[in-house]
């Protein structure tokens, strides 16, 4: 459908940032089930999108089989194993910010017994992004394909997840350069598809997201 | 030099850094610390101030002053401070306080950023007259000796933000923020490139190593925080069971005036065990250290109370698996049952020594794993990352 588009010019080009997500502690530690979600309901946003949506990056070691560090706390500290999967498989699917995240969390969090107590707390962290300009720039479809392949994948999860899920705009930023220069309607929606809460491996996500792309541009 | 970091860690990695260092270029940066040599953070600093420099950074690099009563009370604060209890003298504020004020009258701090590294400088804050102060604090602080902490958080508090090695040491008591950046090996030093096997046996030689029987390792102080003598006990419980040769290597800091005593504790409780080898170095025998720790089968690091102890790091940049006591920093680097094996006990150290002496697979499957999850996160690049990012986050630059 959009295989045309694959070298036409866009007004504006792509301008891939990245960014790393330094984490700086929160001041609260959670030992119980239900200090934990005291502890939920108190971090700022960016302590819920450092624990649910960073481990992504290869560097923020989880286990392969628990997708984010609550789940991980709670099936090796509080070893509630079925709280553990509820908890690891909260939905983070745009158009969902952390606010939204906060509140699945808190949902799922609370068919557990507050009163069930770890060995080790969990440490809440937060973070501030810090954003910087890789200097490239895709003017087509074609040259945003190759410097997906190969970019950083602190410029792709800037682009993919981190402005969206922290509520700064609605799509991620692949989507909305897609519709505004292409109108790529359906390429845009399948990139919003993805939810990159899932994912503890960086190059898996790469992968699976050009694969999207690659299945929405050759089709028919 | 930071260009021989792409081959290690990536072209991205490496660029990344420049591209944070932009935002920081022309401003100049103070790291003081207490011992030029000896000790992991003088050794950081050896890296970590010419790679900023090279990034754009006017960076420089002092050591306090003191006399042996000062660095005897900060080491009795530092013990304090990591092992919750401690017996101060009547007068050890004062002098602590003295020192600071002499240092005061001789190091010019007029810089945009000063670092200042533990406590032993800590005080130097109070004449802080421009620019942004971060103090960088590379010992457990989660259960201090109260009287300490108090003593000290009062200067603490004047900073502009901390950093700490480990979330665990992360404090609720601190009104400023708490970044929190694990240490690092530099991959291109000496005592971590990659060197011969011929250079590695010929160094276990000349020690009076067996290359035919397997071989542990400690590298670290003899200070009562690293465990020698749990080592020890550790070790005689594996020879039970295995014919191997413990290397317990280390090497003495000007600031540390305890060594000593602790060595004499640890020959004691080697006697009557054969094939202990302790080893007390110069601390610039960074090529004998990593010839131990490459010839190892696997490597110790029993602390009780750690800073972060970047010697694991270094073992499992080697490839070795490593046995590391279950505390301060050490969980971030061994991850159990993956990179190695987190004890709490002696005994625990000896279950684990027979079990990865007798499975060579798994000591390399671990030593793998290992490699690369220092790859990810503990060589000097990402530490000088996070730093250049501490700089921009406390000046709200981003």
């Amino acid at each position: 459908m959009v295989m045309s588009l694959l070298d036409s010019r866009a007004k504006h080009p792509f301008e891939f940032q990245a960014a790393y997500y330094p984490p700086i502690y929160a001041g609260i530690k959670a030992h119980t089930l239900g200090e934990l979600m005291e502890g939920i309901k108190r971090v700022d946003g960016y302590s819920i999108f450092y624990h649910v949506f960073h481990p992504v990056f290869s560097s923020h070691v989880v286990p392969y089989d628990l997708h984010n560090d609550f789940a991980v706390w709670i099936r090796d500290e509080l070893h509630d194993n079925s709280l553990a999967y509820l908890v690891s498989d909260v939905e983070g699917r745009e158009p969902r910010t952390v606010e939204q995240v906060r509140e699945s969390l808190l949902e799922v969090l609370r068919r557990g017994s507050p009163e069930l107590k770890g060995g080790k707390p969990f440490l809440f962290l937060t973070c501030r992004p810090v954003v910087y300009d890789t200097g490239r720039r895709a003017w087509t479809l074609g040259e945003f394909i190759d410097i997906l392949s190969e970019i950083s994948m602190r410029s792709v999860v800037y682009h993919l997840v981190f402005g969206r899920a922290m509520g700064y705009s609605p799509r991620n930023d692949f989507s909305s350069w897609l519709l505004q220069e292409f109108n790529a309607v359906s390429l845009a929606d399948r990139i919003s598809s993805i939810d990159p809460q899932t994912y503890v491996e960086e190059e898996r996500l790469r992968e699976d997201l050009l694969d999207a792309i690659e299945e929405e541009i050759y089709r028919d | 030099m930071i260009e021989k970091f792409v081959p290690i860690v990536g072209e991205d990695a490496v660029d990344s850094v420049f591209k944070i260092a932009e935002k920081l270029r022309g401003i100049s940066v103070l790291h003081v610390n207490s011992t030029p040599k000896g000790g992991g953070v003088a050794e950081i600093l050896s890296k970590l101030v010419p790679l900023m420099r090279e990034v754009g950074i006017n960076a420089e690099w002092k050591v306090i002053r003191g006399d042996e009563e000062f660095f005897k009370v900060t080491k009795s604060f530092h013990n304090a401070l990591q092992n919750g209890t401690g017996q101060l003298q009547g007068n050890s504020f004062e002098t602590y306080k003295k020192w600071q004020e002499i240092n005061l009258s001789e190091l010019p701090l007029d810089y945009d950023v000063v670092f200042i590294h533990d406590p032993q400088p800590a005080g130097l804050v109070t004449q802080r007259k421009k620019g942004k102060w971060i103090w960088r604090c590379h010992i457990d602080i989660s259960n201090p000796f109260p009287p300490v902490w108090e003593f000290l958080r009062g200067y603490v508090e004047r900073y502009d933000s901390v950093i700490v090695s480990s979330p665990v040491f992360g404090r609720d008591d601190l009104s400023v923020p708490q970044f929190v950046i694990p240490p690092s090996i530099d991959p291109l030093s000496v005592k971590n490139k990659e060197i011969s096997r011929f250079t590695v046996e010929r160094i276990l030689r000349k020690f009076g190593l067996d290359l035919d029987r397997p071989i542990v390792t400690q590298v670290s102080r003899f200070d009562r925080a690293k465990d020698p003598v749990g080592v020890i006990r550790a070790f005689a419980g594996m020879k039970k069971h295995v014919d191997g040769q413990l290397v317990y290597l280390g090497s003495p800091a000007t600031d540390d005036p305890e060594g000593e005593e602790v060595y004499k504790e640890t020959l004691k409780a080697a006697e009557g065990i054969k094939d202990v080898h302790l080893l007390l170095l110069p601390p610039d025998s960074d090529l004998e250290v990593n010839a131990f720790q490459r010839g190892a089968d696997v490597v110790m690091q029993k602390s009780i109370k750690e800073g972060f102890g970047l010697t694991v790091s270094e073992a499992l940049w080697k490839g070795k698996p490593v046995i590391g006591g279950n505390t301060g920093g050490i969980p971030l680097q061994v991850i159990h049952g993956h990179t190695g094996f987190l004890v709490s006990t002696p005994e625990e150290a000896t279950h684990y020594l027979i079990y990865l002496l007798r499975n060579r697979d798994i000591r390399e499957r671990m030593g793998k794993m290992g490699r690369e999850h220092v790859r990810n996160n503990f060589l000097t690049i990402r530490e000088l990352r996070d730093y250049l990012m501490t700089i921009l986050l406390t000046k709200g630059r981003t």
